[in-house]
């Protein structure tokens, strides 16, 4: 019994970095109608600019704010060189998802060439653990949790209150309406590039943080893990993300509690599929967006 | 024939049909499969476990597979062949019924992933990672494959294969039923308007091009004589994906074309780095560079690709002309 | 002919289509209209199976079909267009409306496979029907273009004449008149009118009100997904919550 509460602690951590790595995700897809599969490449390289930060001997907490800058910039010119050209041109869905995975590709396999294919991790103060029962976390660990806490109300605020946020939600529901009643959206597209970047940033940073070890391997990793999570709660949803960051997280934890941990990316994928055929709009889905025509 | 020229023309035939399948899913039907390299995947894995001996056989014993039942040829082919398209019915059952289409491409995307984890961390099907190897070629129990009698024969075989893989691709192609394919590809509702059937369109494409992955990968396979986990990374679908929109979505023509030069190029691209040049994984990432490149360039700048597919003008007698008079750019 | 009784079509709460019960009388153009919103679209696409009623029964031809999926009563004669256009662009103006024609032997996998030999007498027999309607509609000039190339008129016509091909018993059209040049929309009604004549059904939604006046007896009146009057256009005119709701709406 012990094993699965330290597993549900361990969960509480995973889903944390899932949280923050697929509300940026979901909300790309869902303001800027781009599934862009290089989300985990973007947050991979992210983990590495805040490595060579760190091992430059800068503390982990201010290469963290480096790895969301560079995740911000990076995502705002990928948008700006490359997705946005593509969308004024007419391409289709199912042409930018196939364009998005090519750039995918070549960003991981750019990294890969400059940082090389080991194991590496992050210089970070051990700082003693926390035990609550059987869960017992680093403090590392409960500030990521912290982090995403923070972060994760920090959204709600935002589309919530500000009036870039209603902004961004008016351009996800239409964005030919809303440019008529003068929503400067090529703008908001320019700043939402730019949060969610920096989310992709500091999820990929605490996911390193979070992990003993780390290589540009992970990144397809990642990706199938924020799918999962996005889709499960309602693809372009936020808040349907954090629902599904929740749930992925502590099943792929327990579930490496149970089965074996070389399993976890299966049981994220398990979960999907099921999604897909039984609720393909996700649990919180608004309209059949995930419906399929016909 | 030396031993080089013998590979590049296998692995062209291995590509070009590969291509073909790919085309009639891709290129003609606008299905998005980024789960290809798994059926041929396993038209690679159940060719090895069909020829191969017993993994309890003397020798053997280094590695853990299922079957073993040293079939001769062609029987693992066609066995690869047919799971291919059998594992095509449960994939599209569950992921082309529902879905639209970019999340079926996202769909089939994980399921790449997933099917090559799996295999990597379940030993006892395929080996795991290490994969399979010592698999016998075919009909290497009549005939030494060292010899230059058995090279001609396998590239021989396998240019066979292409001609009659082309041969179907073809005709469905060219066919009314190719073309409710592409009007599916054009606008999907209004085709379930005009009482098409999506699912069942879907499906048997589907299932086609999965029996001919499947081939390609006992081809390949009897050629290596190794299959494992890394042979079949989803990278190595864009690579397919790539030539398909080079060579020209639609256009079989076009497949083999982008068959001949994408994925061969490809590989060969790293030769021409001086050795001892750059850091390690420079080779790679020039190789994936490129290929994301072509995708990207050709989608801007000719998304039709090279020999882009024909308009189909009929007759005073309502025959369709011969496509391939066209193959110009339109 | 094409019955519909207390259908239902609610999105997450919303009521797009609340209610509704019509008749479509054989050998008329019936007409659907109603301000935006008012949820004629949404009503056409339950009845055609594009979307599924959420209560409710649809009746066609004697035959029960609100569980039928969209192809299957397209199948069966009932057949619609779209609001948008919807031709398979990268397809020539005949390829499109030979897909839509039944009865190919070669439209099955099968009979791909079996070969041009197999399936050839069946395309000619449709190449030569299709080739009837294009020189009816005016189009046989633009035979070999793609479909895409067209204007907007154009591309409502060969939506019109790819529903055709399939011999419908019941024409659902969704505002065939959008986006097509003033000069093709007299056109259009034109065609319809003799498609009318010929004894075709038609029920069409429609925002141009004098081509309803033409066209259309008898007129449905919809608004926030129920019906609020039906009859001839020149008695709907007269009544008063009728021409409020489309001003208000």
């Amino acid at each position: 019994m012990d094993l699965y509460i330290a597993a549900f602690g361990f969960g509480l951590v995973s889903l944390s970095v899932i949280a923050i790595a697929a509300v940026g995700f979901t909300m790309q897809f869902g303001i800027t109608n781009v599934i862009n599969l290089a989300y985990s490449s973007v947050m991979i390289s992210s983990v590495y600019v805040a490595y060579a930060f760190n091992h430059a001997g800068v503390s982990i907490w201010l290469a963290l704010i480096a790895g969301a800058i560079f995740g911000a910039v990076f995502s705002f010119l990928l948008n700006r060189v490359l997705y946005t050209p593509f969308q004024r041109k007419g391409t289709s869905l199912l042409g930018m998802v196939i364009v998005s995975l090519a750039t995918s590709l070549m960003i991981q396999n750019v990294l890969l060439a400059i940082a090389g294919p080991y194991n590496v991790s992050y210089v970070q103060p051990s700082g003693g653990t926390i035990r609550l029962g059987a869960i017992v976390l680093t403090v590392v660990q409960v500030l990521v949790i912290g982090i995403a806490v923070v972060l994760m109300l920090a959204i709600h605020a935002l589309l919530t209150f500000t009036r870039l946020g209603k902004a961004m939600r008016a351009t996800a529901a239409n964005p030919t309406l809303a440019r008529n009643c003068g929503i400067p959206t090529s703008r908001v597209i320019d700043v939402v590039w730019l949060i969610t970047g920096a989310l992709c940033g500091i999820a990929g940073v605490v996911a390193g943080m979070n992990s003993d070890t780390f290589a540009v391997g992970n990144g397809p990793g990642y990706l199938i893990t924020i799918i999962a999570a996005a889709v499960l709660g309602g693809a372009g949803q936020p808040y349907g993300a954090m629902l599904g960051a929740v749930l992925i997280g502590e099943m792929t934890e327990l579930s490496a509690a149970a089965i074996s941990a070389d399993y976890k990316e299966v049981v994220a994928f398990a979960v999907l599929v099921l999604v897909m055929v039984l609720r393909p709009q996700g649990l919180l889905a608004k309209r059949g967006a995930l419906a399929a025509a016909g | 024939m030396n031993y080089y020229v013998e590979t590049i023309l296998v692995y062209a035939g291995v590509d070009i049909i590969a291509c073909l399948a790919l085309n009639l899913q891709f290129g003609v039907s606008g299905i998005v499969n980024f789960s290809f390299i798994v059926f041929q995947a396993a038209g690679a894995y159940t060719a090895a476990v069909l020829s191969m001996p017993p993994d309890t056989a003397s020798g053997m014993s280094f590695q853990h597979y299922v079957l073993g039942l040293q079939l001769p040829f062609p029987i693992p082919w066609l066995g690869g062949a047919l799971v291919g398209g059998l594992l095509a019915i449960p994939v599209g059952v569950l992921l082309l019924r529902r879905l639209r289409s970019d999340y079926q491409a996202i769909a089939l995307l994980v399921l790449s992933v997933i099917v090559n984890t799996v295999i990597t961390n379940y030993r006892p099907l395929f080996n795991g990672a290490a994969g399979l190897s010592v698999i016998p070629p075919p009909l290497s129990e009549r005939i030494d494959p060292y010899t230059a009698t058995y090279q001609y024969l396998y590239v021989g075989i396998t240019f066979v294969c292409c001609l009659l893989v082309l041969f179907v691709a073809n005709r469905i192609v060219n066919s009314p039923y190719g073309r409710t394919l592409r009007a599916m590809r054009e606008h999907e509702l209004a085709a379930s308007a005009l009482g098409k059937n999506l699912v069942a369109l879907k499906l048997t494409v589907f299932v086609v091009g999965g029996i001919i992955a499947g081939l390609s990968g006992a081809i390949l396979v009897g050629f290596i004589s190794y299959w494992a986990p890394i042979t079949w990374l989803y990278p190595e679908t864009i690579v397919l994906f790539a030539a398909i929109i080079v060579g020209g979505r639609g256009n079989n023509l076009g497949a083999i074309l982008g068959g001949l030069l994408v994925p061969l190029g490809f590989e060969e691209i790293t030769r021409f780095i001086p050795t001892g040049f750059g850091p390690p994984g420079l080779g790679p990432a020039i190789q994936w560079v490129a290929i994301g490149l072509l995708i990207i360039g050709f989608l801007w700048f000719r998304p039709k690709g090279v020999l882009p597919e024909p308009r189909r003008v009929f007759n005073e007698a309502g025959i369709e002309e011969s496509p391939f008079m066209e193959v110009r750019a339109s | 002919m094409l019955t519909a009784r207390e259908v239902h079509r609610h999105f997450e709460g919303m009521r797009a289509v609340d209610g509704v019960s019509i008749d479509v009388l054989p050998g008329r153009i019936t007409g659907l209209i109603g301000p935006n919103g008012a949820g004629k679209s949404t009503f056409l696409a339950v009845l055609a199976g594009t979307l599924p009623a959420s209560s409710g029964n649809i009746v066609f031809e004697a035959e029960v079909i609100t569980a039928l999926p969209a192809y299957k009563r397209a199948r069966r004669g009932l057949v619609r267009t779209f609001q948008l256009p919807s031709e398979f662009a990268q397809l020539t103006v005949l390829e499109n409306l030979l897909v839509a024609a039944p009865g190919n032997r070669g439209e099955s996998l099968l009979g791909a496979l079996l070969g041009k030999r197999y399936w050839l007498p069946d395309e000619r027999r449709l190449v030569e029907r299709a080739r009837r309607l294009l020189n009816r509609f005016g189009m046989s000039a633009k035979e070999s273009d793609y479909a895409g190339t067209l204007s907007g008129g154009q591309k409502r016509i060969v939506e019109i004449m790819r529903a055709l091909m399939l011999r419908p018993r019941v024409l659902l059209l969704d505002e065939p008149m959008a986006g097509v040049h003033p000069s093709i929309v007299d056109e259009i009604a034109t065609y319809l009118e003799s498609l009318r004549d010929e004894g075709l059904t038609i029920l069409m939604v429609e925002h141009e009100l004098h081509m309803v006046e033409r066209l259309c007896d008898p007129v449905i009146v919809m608004a926030q997904g129920k019906i609020i009057g039906q009859g001839p256009m020149t008695m709907l005119r007269r009544q008063r919550e009728i021409v409020d709701a489309y001003l208000v709406g």
